[in-house]
Protein backbone atom coordinates (compact mmCIF):
# COMPACT_ATOMS: atom_id res chain seq x y z
CA UNK A 1 0.00 0.00 0.00
CA UNK A 2 1.62 3.26 -1.08
CA UNK A 3 1.79 6.11 1.36
CA UNK A 4 -0.73 8.14 -0.63
CA UNK A 5 -3.23 5.30 -0.58
CA UNK A 6 -2.49 4.81 3.10
CA UNK A 7 -3.23 8.43 3.94
CA UNK A 8 -6.49 8.26 1.98
CA UNK A 9 -7.46 5.10 3.85
CA UNK A 10 -6.53 6.66 7.18
CA UNK A 11 -8.72 9.63 6.38
CA UNK A 12 -11.66 7.37 5.68
CA UNK A 13 -11.03 5.49 8.92
CA UNK A 14 -10.90 8.59 11.10
CA UNK A 15 -13.97 10.07 9.51
CA UNK A 16 -15.81 6.94 10.49
CA UNK A 17 -14.40 6.99 14.01
CA UNK A 18 -15.51 10.57 14.59
CA UNK A 19 -18.99 9.85 13.24
CA UNK A 20 -19.72 6.25 14.20
CA UNK A 21 -23.32 6.53 13.07
CA UNK A 22 -22.32 6.98 9.42
CA UNK A 23 -21.84 3.26 8.85
CA UNK A 24 -23.26 3.26 5.34
CA UNK A 25 -21.06 6.11 4.23
CA UNK A 26 -18.02 4.36 5.65
CA UNK A 27 -18.81 1.15 3.77
CA UNK A 28 -19.40 3.04 0.50
CA UNK A 29 -16.13 4.91 0.90
CA UNK A 30 -14.32 1.64 1.60
CA UNK A 31 -15.66 -0.04 -1.53
CA UNK A 32 -14.80 3.09 -3.57
CA UNK A 33 -11.27 2.91 -2.23
CA UNK A 34 -11.07 -0.78 -3.11
CA UNK A 35 -12.21 -0.27 -6.72
CA UNK A 36 -10.00 2.80 -7.19
CA UNK A 37 -6.91 0.95 -6.07
CA UNK A 38 -7.84 -2.39 -7.50
CA UNK A 39 -7.83 -4.21 -4.17
CA UNK A 40 -10.50 -6.74 -3.47
CA UNK A 41 -12.99 -5.65 -0.84
CA UNK A 42 -12.91 -8.78 1.37
CA UNK A 43 -9.29 -8.66 2.51
CA UNK A 44 -9.49 -4.86 2.71
CA UNK A 45 -12.38 -5.15 5.18
CA UNK A 46 -10.39 -7.56 7.30
CA UNK A 47 -7.39 -5.26 7.36
CA UNK A 48 -9.57 -2.31 8.24
CA UNK A 49 -11.20 -4.26 11.07
CA UNK A 50 -7.84 -5.02 12.62
CA UNK A 51 -6.67 -1.44 12.12
CA UNK A 52 -9.80 -0.13 13.85
CA UNK A 53 -9.03 -2.23 16.90
CA UNK A 54 -5.94 -0.13 17.60
CA UNK A 55 -7.66 3.27 18.01
CA UNK A 56 -10.49 1.76 20.02
CA UNK A 57 -8.08 0.08 22.42
CA UNK A 58 -6.01 3.26 22.55
CA UNK A 59 -9.07 5.29 23.48
CA UNK A 60 -10.03 2.92 26.25
CA UNK A 61 -6.59 3.08 27.74
CA UNK A 62 -5.98 6.78 27.05
CA UNK A 63 -2.80 6.14 25.07
CA UNK A 64 -0.69 9.03 23.87
CA UNK A 65 0.12 9.34 20.19
CA UNK A 66 3.65 8.10 20.93
CA UNK A 67 2.26 4.86 22.30
CA UNK A 68 -0.10 4.48 19.32
CA UNK A 69 2.86 4.87 17.00
CA UNK A 70 4.86 2.26 18.94
CA UNK A 71 1.89 -0.12 18.82
CA UNK A 72 1.59 0.16 15.07
CA UNK A 73 5.31 -0.37 14.55
CA UNK A 74 5.11 -3.44 16.75
CA UNK A 75 2.30 -4.68 14.52
CA UNK A 76 4.58 -4.46 11.52
CA UNK A 77 3.65 -1.15 9.90
CA UNK A 78 6.40 0.97 8.40
CA UNK A 79 7.68 3.81 10.55
CA UNK A 80 6.51 6.50 8.15
CA UNK A 81 2.96 5.18 8.04
CA UNK A 82 2.86 4.67 11.80
CA UNK A 83 3.95 8.28 12.38
CA UNK A 84 1.30 9.52 9.97
CA UNK A 85 -1.37 7.55 11.78
CA UNK A 86 -0.17 8.77 15.16
CA UNK A 87 -0.35 12.37 13.92
CA UNK A 88 -3.92 11.88 12.78
CA UNK A 89 -4.66 10.28 16.10
CA UNK A 90 -3.38 13.30 18.01
CA UNK A 91 -5.54 15.60 15.90
CA UNK A 92 -8.65 13.55 16.35
CA UNK A 93 -8.34 12.35 19.91
CA UNK A 94 -10.19 15.23 21.59
CA UNK A 95 -13.20 14.58 19.36
CA UNK A 96 -12.97 10.83 19.90
CA UNK A 97 -12.61 11.21 23.66
CA UNK A 98 -15.63 13.49 23.75
CA UNK A 99 -17.64 10.86 21.87
CA UNK A 100 -16.62 8.16 24.31
CA UNK A 101 -17.52 10.31 27.30
CA UNK A 102 -20.91 11.10 25.81
CA UNK A 103 -21.54 7.40 25.44
CA UNK A 104 -21.01 6.86 29.15
CA UNK A 105 -23.94 5.65 31.12
CA UNK A 106 -26.35 8.35 32.26
CA UNK A 107 -29.26 7.51 34.48
CA UNK A 108 -32.53 9.27 33.67
CA UNK A 109 -30.83 11.93 31.67
CA UNK A 110 -32.60 15.27 31.44
CA UNK A 111 -33.07 16.06 27.77
CA UNK A 112 -35.30 19.08 27.65
CA UNK A 113 -37.24 21.46 29.83
CA UNK A 114 -40.25 23.61 28.97
CA UNK A 115 -42.15 25.94 31.22
CA UNK A 116 -45.13 28.19 31.50
CA UNK A 117 -46.43 30.29 34.30
CA UNK A 118 -49.67 32.01 34.90
CA UNK A 119 -52.14 33.18 37.43
CA UNK A 120 -54.88 31.08 39.00
CA UNK A 121 -58.01 33.14 38.52
CA UNK A 122 -60.57 31.21 40.48
CA UNK A 123 -61.56 27.78 41.65
CA UNK A 124 -64.56 25.90 42.94
CA UNK A 125 -63.56 26.77 46.50
CA UNK A 126 -62.47 30.34 46.09
CA UNK A 127 -64.07 32.75 43.71
CA UNK A 128 -61.10 35.04 43.26
CA UNK A 129 -57.64 33.69 43.75
CA UNK A 130 -54.91 35.57 41.88
CA UNK A 131 -51.90 33.43 42.81
CA UNK A 132 -49.00 32.73 40.49
CA UNK A 133 -48.02 29.20 39.54
CA UNK A 134 -45.14 27.86 37.53
CA UNK A 135 -45.39 24.65 35.52
CA UNK A 136 -42.35 22.78 34.33
CA UNK A 137 -42.24 19.98 31.81
CA UNK A 138 -39.09 17.87 32.01
CA UNK A 139 -38.28 15.44 29.21
CA UNK A 140 -36.29 12.57 30.66
CA UNK A 141 -34.65 9.67 28.87
CA UNK A 142 -35.49 6.51 30.80
CA UNK A 143 -33.52 3.69 29.23
CA UNK A 144 -34.39 4.07 25.58
CA UNK A 145 -37.72 5.85 26.02
CA UNK A 146 -38.56 9.46 26.63
CA UNK A 147 -40.78 10.32 29.55
CA UNK A 148 -42.46 13.64 30.20
CA UNK A 149 -42.70 14.78 33.78
CA UNK A 150 -44.97 17.69 34.69
CA UNK A 151 -44.43 19.57 37.91
CA UNK A 152 -46.01 22.60 39.41
CA UNK A 153 -44.11 24.95 41.69
CA UNK A 154 -45.12 27.91 43.78
CA UNK A 155 -43.06 31.07 43.54
CA UNK A 156 -41.05 30.54 46.74
CA UNK A 157 -40.30 26.99 45.60
CA UNK A 158 -39.10 28.33 42.27
CA UNK A 159 -36.72 30.79 43.89
CA UNK A 160 -35.22 28.17 46.16
CA UNK A 161 -34.93 25.78 43.19
CA UNK A 162 -33.06 28.45 41.25
CA UNK A 163 -30.81 29.10 44.24
CA UNK A 164 -30.01 25.39 44.64
CA UNK A 165 -29.24 25.00 40.94
CA UNK A 166 -26.83 27.90 41.10
CA UNK A 167 -25.09 26.18 43.99
CA UNK A 168 -24.83 23.02 41.89
CA UNK A 169 -23.30 24.99 39.06
CA UNK A 170 -20.63 26.48 41.33
CA UNK A 171 -19.90 23.03 42.65
CA UNK A 172 -19.59 21.53 39.15
CA UNK A 173 -17.40 24.37 38.02
CA UNK A 174 -15.00 23.89 40.89
CA UNK A 175 -14.47 20.33 39.71
CA UNK A 176 -13.80 20.88 36.03
CA UNK B 1 -79.13 19.96 59.33
CA UNK B 2 -77.42 22.52 61.51
CA UNK B 3 -73.97 21.25 60.55
CA UNK B 4 -74.89 21.29 56.90
CA UNK B 5 -76.16 24.85 57.15
CA UNK B 6 -73.02 25.99 58.95
CA UNK B 7 -70.94 24.26 56.32
CA UNK B 8 -72.73 26.04 53.52
CA UNK B 9 -72.34 29.35 55.28
CA UNK B 10 -68.61 28.99 55.77
CA UNK B 11 -68.10 27.75 52.23
CA UNK B 12 -69.97 30.72 50.90
CA UNK B 13 -67.90 33.13 52.94
CA UNK B 14 -64.64 31.56 51.84
CA UNK B 15 -65.76 31.42 48.24
CA UNK B 16 -66.76 35.04 48.11
CA UNK B 17 -63.71 36.07 50.05
CA UNK B 18 -65.71 38.18 52.43
CA UNK B 19 -63.51 39.82 55.00
CA UNK B 20 -65.61 42.60 56.42
CA UNK B 21 -67.95 41.75 59.33
CA UNK B 22 -70.75 43.78 57.77
CA UNK B 23 -70.76 41.52 54.71
CA UNK B 24 -70.97 38.42 56.81
CA UNK B 25 -73.64 39.89 59.06
CA UNK B 26 -75.66 40.71 55.99
CA UNK B 27 -75.88 37.02 55.18
CA UNK B 28 -77.95 36.17 58.22
CA UNK B 29 -81.73 36.37 57.97
CA UNK B 30 -83.56 39.29 59.59
CA UNK B 31 -84.82 37.73 62.78
CA UNK B 32 -81.65 35.85 63.67
CA UNK B 33 -80.55 36.00 67.27
CA UNK B 34 -78.22 39.02 67.60
CA UNK B 35 -75.57 37.62 69.95
CA UNK B 36 -75.39 34.36 68.07
CA UNK B 37 -74.97 36.25 64.84
CA UNK B 38 -72.06 38.26 66.24
CA UNK B 39 -70.43 35.22 67.77
CA UNK B 40 -70.64 33.27 64.54
CA UNK B 41 -69.27 36.18 62.56
CA UNK B 42 -66.38 36.55 64.96
CA UNK B 43 -65.49 32.85 64.72
CA UNK B 44 -65.75 32.87 60.96
CA UNK B 45 -63.52 35.90 60.67
CA UNK B 46 -60.90 34.30 62.86
CA UNK B 47 -60.74 31.20 60.76
CA UNK B 48 -61.19 32.63 57.33
CA UNK B 49 -57.55 33.00 56.37
CA UNK B 50 -56.73 29.47 57.53
CA UNK B 51 -59.63 28.14 55.49
CA UNK B 52 -58.57 30.10 52.45
CA UNK B 53 -55.03 28.78 52.65
CA UNK B 54 -56.21 25.26 53.02
CA UNK B 55 -58.54 25.61 50.05
CA UNK B 56 -55.68 26.90 47.97
CA UNK B 57 -53.39 24.11 49.09
CA UNK B 58 -55.87 21.43 48.12
CA UNK B 59 -56.72 22.98 44.76
CA UNK B 60 -56.43 20.74 41.77
CA UNK B 61 -53.10 21.16 40.13
CA UNK B 62 -50.46 19.25 38.28
CA UNK B 63 -48.24 17.10 40.47
CA UNK B 64 -46.48 19.38 42.90
CA UNK B 65 -42.86 19.59 43.91
CA UNK B 66 -42.54 18.94 47.61
CA UNK B 67 -38.82 18.56 48.06
CA UNK B 68 -35.61 18.59 46.14
CA UNK B 69 -32.13 17.23 46.78
CA UNK B 70 -28.95 17.22 44.76
CA UNK B 71 -25.48 15.74 44.70
CA UNK B 72 -22.46 16.16 42.48
CA UNK B 73 -20.54 13.08 41.38
CA UNK B 74 -17.32 12.76 39.43
CA UNK B 75 -17.21 9.96 36.89
CA UNK B 76 -13.76 8.46 36.85
CA UNK B 77 -14.08 5.59 34.41
CA UNK B 78 -16.49 3.69 32.23
CA UNK B 79 -16.42 0.88 29.75
CA UNK B 80 -15.70 3.25 26.90
CA UNK B 81 -12.89 5.16 28.62
CA UNK B 82 -10.83 3.89 31.48
CA UNK B 83 -9.74 7.20 32.90
CA UNK B 84 -11.62 10.46 32.99
CA UNK B 85 -12.78 13.07 35.46
CA UNK B 86 -16.20 14.26 34.39
CA UNK B 87 -18.40 15.95 36.97
CA UNK B 88 -22.08 15.27 36.77
CA UNK B 89 -25.08 16.28 38.84
CA UNK B 90 -27.81 14.08 40.26
CA UNK B 91 -31.04 15.81 41.15
CA UNK B 92 -33.77 14.16 43.16
CA UNK B 93 -37.24 15.68 42.98
CA UNK B 94 -39.97 14.57 45.36
CA UNK B 95 -43.26 14.94 43.60
CA UNK B 96 -46.72 14.64 45.04
CA UNK B 97 -49.56 13.69 42.79
CA UNK B 98 -52.78 15.66 42.78
CA UNK B 99 -54.07 15.67 46.33
CA UNK B 100 -57.70 15.15 45.41
CA UNK B 101 -57.14 12.07 43.31
CA UNK B 102 -54.90 9.95 45.50
CA UNK B 103 -56.39 9.08 48.85
CA UNK B 104 -53.13 8.82 50.74
CA UNK B 105 -51.06 11.33 48.73
CA UNK B 106 -48.16 9.16 47.68
CA UNK B 107 -44.96 11.06 47.16
CA UNK B 108 -42.81 9.71 44.38
CA UNK B 109 -39.14 10.44 43.99
CA UNK B 110 -37.67 11.10 40.58
CA UNK B 111 -33.91 11.08 40.13
CA UNK B 112 -32.57 12.94 37.15
CA UNK B 113 -29.01 13.18 35.94
CA UNK B 114 -27.67 16.36 34.38
CA UNK B 115 -24.39 17.01 32.63
CA UNK B 116 -22.74 20.38 33.00
CA UNK B 117 -24.07 21.55 29.64
CA UNK B 118 -27.61 20.54 30.53
CA UNK B 119 -27.30 22.35 33.83
CA UNK B 120 -26.08 25.50 32.13
CA UNK B 121 -28.94 25.44 29.66
CA UNK B 122 -31.38 24.81 32.49
CA UNK B 123 -30.02 27.72 34.49
CA UNK B 124 -30.37 29.95 31.44
CA UNK B 125 -34.01 28.91 31.19
CA UNK B 126 -34.60 29.46 34.90
CA UNK B 127 -32.98 32.89 34.65
CA UNK B 128 -35.35 33.77 31.86
CA UNK B 129 -38.29 32.66 33.99
CA UNK B 130 -37.04 34.89 36.80
CA UNK B 131 -36.75 37.87 34.46
CA UNK B 132 -40.21 37.27 33.08
CA UNK B 133 -41.61 36.97 36.59
CA UNK B 134 -40.08 40.26 37.69
CA UNK B 135 -41.32 41.92 34.51
CA UNK B 136 -44.84 40.76 35.33
CA UNK B 137 -44.52 41.79 38.96
CA UNK B 138 -43.32 45.27 38.07
CA UNK B 139 -46.10 46.04 35.63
Amino acid sequence: LSSQQFSALTEVLFRFLTEPKEVERFLTQLSDFATMNKISLGPLKNIVKSILLVPNGALKRNLSSEQVRADFIALGLSEEKASYFAEQWKLNSPALTRLAVDQTLMINQLIDMEWKFGVTAGSSELEKVGSIFLQLKLVIKKGSQMENVYIELTLPQFYSFLHEMERVKTSLESFS
Amino acid sequence: QLVSALHNLTRHVVYRGLTKPEDILALFPENFHQNLKNLLTKIILENISAWRNEAQASQISLPRLVDMDWRVDIKTSSDSISRMAVPTCLLQLKIQEDAALCGNNPVSALTVELSKETLDTMLEGLGRIRDQLSAVANK
